[in-house]
């Protein structure tokens, strides 16, 4: 059987290039045309061509997002689109129009579609259909519970992805155009904006009965299902996929650095016990900026897996810094200020080969070596001495203080 | 084209009976309505007897674990010799082709069909027809009905369904400010954002909770153009409380001519007022914020 598939997002060839460096086994990006998260900065053909490339070195695997609603104008150059993906070496591009999939199989037979959550797959018969149809893997819906996707995975044969982490859309995907009425941007091409997020009062004909100190919002707790992974990895789920297009760097290397690690840990060890998984939830909630349950896995979504007026869920560390480079004779690492940090500080570091390595902030220097004691300049290229080595990619964040 | 109404009252059926082709009724497994198994039985003895068409709204989700219930049901609806199925889940297709059902099935993806292309592939699968969405341009409907004549349906008036989640938005809430309120099936609870003025209709029921939106979608003008091409046109009839009105609607639609259609439609906006409009017809949506 194999490995199941760790699969992150990316919005630009940056954090793309991240995710595959911390361990994913795929990515998925937009490209500037006919993808959903129109505000992602998403891969203009160069940038696709060369995230292509670079995880074919790491023997990853690269999916386009082609998933908008079309309309019929939105068709306009989609052929050669398709036929350039399948040249550079673009392994699937994930879609929701079906009459993509005939014209993918005769333009660009190289490439896999798969389906994505907008057709909010929830049922083995559904996936069936879409199997007769030539999709080559089916995103499900992210209103199946855990029991149910063990069912469907139970009865068909095609390959299932699931989402285990990130935000969710609190309608189903697709069939909702809330964003379409209340501002006119098409929440189905990329448009959407998040008018379930907003606050709603609630009448009964005239009748205000909604609570004034607390509005009604249909704004849903992000996902995490990484008590769940053990049992997508045996019940023969082929991805995990992890949500974000719109996140950041350091959002999207410690979420897939900490389910590669829990993935490869389960398959190792055969199982993974309460205290590790505690481990790895708290390595999770490092990342986290709004607060995440694990949405339909376990059932229904009552009152407690919705927010009403929370939007920040008590973050307990700041990403500072991104290592760019490490000089082993003078043990400076060169790193690019991303927050403020100053001398003094706690840091910890983590990388796709290092793991939470703590050291306290000594020596700071600019570029022309002048000793800083705060960094406080975004994009700053800053060195500081090292009590351990560090490498390109790895990351600093600060422990916050309860004063913090 | 056939002209339906959605039956949500049981007590319209021989009042529209004269002016529609056709009613759609449901049961709240798969859809909106809350008929029973008997009621839907009464409904198509009626329908086959007064030589109306009977349609089955199967316009919901399905789980795993209401396939079962869905076989039974397409069984049930097989015997009845409906005259067609509107579905929404890709599911019910799959189930069907056993039973014989496929080509009167009907795909309603609501906001999901949306160009020339996806409807012809749908309908190639073998099934009868299909609704194209609520967010087009006049002239996307246009090139739609154009490229797949005869084998589209559209909702031509009522509420249109702006969103569908299988999370109960009104039961959470009002646990989560402590208050006992008789919200379930009620049609009369509309949500108001904190910046704007619509007030968007919302119901919650065993299936979860739908938006609709704040204005009763009316194409009478543009349908004359279309009408020869389109297999059938809708009436929605959700949140109308005026059985009177309803009627007069079917009524009117039915005797829609090109030389009628402005007396008609002034005759609905002065002599009914309510919030009425084209929806998306003349109206663009954009793909991103900066457009």
């Amino acid at each position: 059987m194999n490995k199941i598939e760790l699969l992150a997002p990316a919005k630009d060839l940056a954090k793309a290039k991240i995710a595959i460096r911390y361990g994913a086994d795929a990515v998925y990006v937009g490209g500037k045309f006919y993808s959903l998260r129109s505000r992602a900065s998403n891969f203009g053909l160069a940038e696709l061509k060369e995230i292509a490339a670079f995880a074919k070195q790491y023997h990853a695997r690269v999916y386009v997002t082609v998933n908008i609603v079309f309309h019929d104008s939105d068709y306009y150059g989609i052929k050669e689109y398709l036929k350039y993906l399948e040249h550079i070496g673009i392994d699937a591009v994930i879609i929701s129009s079906l009459a993509l999939i005939p014209i993918v199989r005769r333009e660009a037979p190289g490439l896999e579609c798969h389906i994505s959550t907008q057709l909010s797959s929830l049922n083995s018969e559904a996936v069936w259909a879409l199997r007769r149809f030539g999709a080559d893997r089916i995103v499900l819906g992210r209103e199946a519970s855990m029991n149910q996707i063990e069912a469907i995975a139970s009865k068909v044969s095609v390959p299932l992805e699931v989402f285990i982490h990130g935000g969710m859309c609190s309608n189903y995907s697709g069939r909702c155009v809330l964003s379409n009425r209340m501002t006119l941007r098409d929440a189905n091409r990329g448009g959407c904006a998040h008018s379930c997020r907003w606050k709603y009062r609630l009448y009964d004909k005239n009748e205000l009965v909604s609570d004034p100190t607390c509005l009604l919002s249909m704004s849903s707790k992000d996902l995490r299902a990484s008590a769940y992974v053990e049992r997508m990895i045996r019940c023969g789920v082929a991805s995990l996929k992890i949500e974000g297009r719109m996140k950041s760097e350091y959002y999207i290397g410690q979420v897939v650095k900490t389910y590669r690690r829990m993935i490869d840990e389960i398959y190792e060890q055969g199982s993974l016990d309460p205290e590790r998984l505690a481990y790895y939830d708290d390595e999770l909630s490092k990342a986290e900026n709004r607060p995440a349950d694990d949405g339909f896995l376990s059932g229904e979504c009552d009152s407690s897996k919705h927010l009403y007026g929370v939007n920040g869920a008590g973050v307990t560390h700041d990403y500072v810094a991104y290592v760019k480079g490490f000089d082993a004779v003078r043990n400076m690492a060169q790193i690019e200020v991303k927050n403020v940090f100053a001398c003094g500080d706690e840091i910890e570091v983590f990388g796709p080969e290092i793991d939470n390595k703590r050291f306290t902030v000594q020596l700071l220097f600019d570029d022309s070596w002048n000793e800083v004691k705060l960094a406080n300049k975004p994009t700053q290229i800053l060195y500081v001495r090292m009590p351990f080595v560090t490498g390109e990619g790895d990351m600093f964040r600060k422990v916050r203080r309860n004063d913090d | 084209m056939e002209l339906l109404v959605t039956l949500r009252k049981k007590s319209l059926l021989e009042k529209v009976t004269p002016s529609v082709d056709g009613v759609i009724i449901g049961r709240v497994f798969t859809s909106g309505y809350h008929y029973t198994l008997e009621e839907i039985r009464d409904i198509s003895t009626y329908c086959h007897e007064n030589y109306l068409k009977c349609y089955i709204a199967m316009d919901n989700f399905i789980s795993e674990d209401d396939l079962e219930t869905l076989d039974a049901y397409l069984a049930f609806l097989r015997e009845l010799d409906i005259s067609g199925i509107y579905f929404h889940d890709l599911g019910v297709m799959e189930r069907a082709i056993p039973y014989g059902l496929l080509p009167k099935l009907i795909y309603d993806g609501k906001t999901v069909l949306c160009n020339s292309l996806d409807t012809a592939f749908m309908l190639k699968q073998g099934i009868g027809s299909a609704v194209i969405s609520r967010e087009l341009t006049l002239s996307e409907v246009r090139h739609i009905i154009q490229n797949n004549s005869g084998r589209v349906d559209m909702q031509i008036f009522g509420h249109l369904r702006l969103s569908y989640s299988r999370r109960k938005f009104l039961t959470n809430y009002f646990k989560q400010i402590g208050k006992e309120y008789d919200y379930l099936n009620k049609e009369t609870l509309k949500l108001v954002e904190e910046k704007r003025d619509y007030a968007l209709p919302i119901v919650e029921d065993d299936q979860g909770t739908m938006i609709y939106s704040d204005y009763i979608f009316e194409m009478v003008r543009e349908l004359v153009e279309f009408r020869k091409d389109l297999r059938a046109g809708i009436i929605e009839t959700l949140f109308m409380e005026d059985e009177n009105l309803i009627v007069q609607i079917c009524r009117d639609f039915s005797r829609l001519t090109i030389e009628n259609k402005e007396f008609i439609r002034n005759n609905l906006i002065y002599n009914h007022p309510d919030n009425y409009a084209t929806g998306f017809l003349y109206q663009k949506t954009n793909i991103n914020k900066d457009e």
